[in-house]
């Protein structure tokens, strides 16, 4: 079945929404008290995030119609951030 | 084939791209500029996460300031913000030249008020006695939302200049409208990154 492209845009949006409600639940529900270092959240946090970045990229920024170079390229570069992140997070 | 050509095959209105021959939106220079500004902020981003790891303790008591409603609701803006001017590119392609200007000015008008309350937001911290100088994590959480800051007032030359090319037949571009929208999304994507660090990575 195909859909529209303005069908698309708006389930993009509204699952880039869904999600960001997940980020305020994970980050609001942390316990009571000071905040503490939590590494369940802090890769809950990366994952969402590299998962909504990619979503923009293809969808938004329609990347998926683009060159095979440039889809190939903004992956590569989306894990290689996620990586550097989540190396400077454990170290 | 010429870019034209390839523009109309690949852009078939209203539907998903089945059997299309692939483009690149927009202007390549435009890829150019968000390749670097991306390399930038993430090695901003790289550091930041480093320092918030070595020193957890300050930046989780610094980062307890921070209200997490302000972060969701300028998230929720800035992707309502992307998707409108998404679907002013499409109706551009469509021919549907006034129903891509309102989307850009809807655009437009999500950015104002995230403006608005980023403004907002650093003057009640301010109020509450959090400067730059205060600590590390208010100068992480200054630097980052204030170069973003720039990078959306830079967005609302893109934006005019959108709107500037979709409202005259004369000027019409779809290359230039999907350049001015390519740059809005980098500024929003990059903002999806800075709410998860800032305020939701413990």
């Amino acid at each position: 079945m195909q859909i529209s492209t303005q069908s698309r845009l708006l389930l993009s949006w509204f699952g880039l929404s869904a999600v960001t409600l997940l980020a305020w639940w994970i980050g609001a529900h942390h316990g009571t008290g000071p905040l503490k270092p939590d590494l369940a959240v802090a890769f809950g946090a990366i994952a969402i995030t590299a998962v909504k970045v990619r979503v923009i990229l293809r969808e938004f920024m329609d990347v998926r119609h683009a060159p095979a170079r440039l889809r190939h390229m903004s992956d590569a570069l989306l894990a290689l951030f996620i990586a550097a992140l989540t190396t400077a997070y454990i170290v | 084939m010429t870019k034209a050509a390839r523009d109309s095959l690949s852009r078939a209105p209203g539907k998903a791209g089945v059997g299309t021959v692939p483009s690149t939106p927009g202007q390549p220079d435009m890829w150019i500029l968000v390749l670097i500004e991306a390399l930038t902020f993430f090695s901003y981003f790289v550091v930041y996460t480093y320092s918030y790891k070595a020193n957890s303790v300050a930046f989780l008591e610094a980062q307890s300031h921070l209200n997490l409603l302000f972060g969701v609701i300028n998230t929720l803006i800035l992707l309502t913000s992307s998707w409108s001017i998404a679907l002013a590119v499409e109706k551009s392609r469509n021919g549907n030249f006034s129903g891509a200007i309102a989307n850009v000015w809807l655009t437009v008008g999500c950015g104002l008020t995230f403006l608005a309350l980023k403004l907002y937001e650093w003057s009640l911290k301010i109020g509450e006695g959090l400067y730059f100088s205060s600590n590390e994590f208010f100068s992480f959480y200054y630097f980052l939302t204030g170069m973003h800051l720039l990078h959306v007032l830079v967005g609302f030359i893109v934006l005019g200049v959108a709107i500037y090319q979709l409202s005259s037949p004369r000027r019409r571009s779809q290359e230039i409208v999907e350049t001015c929208a390519t740059y809005w999304h980098m500024v929003d994507f990059l903002w999806v990154i800075i709410f998860a660090l800032l305020y939701i990575m413990r």
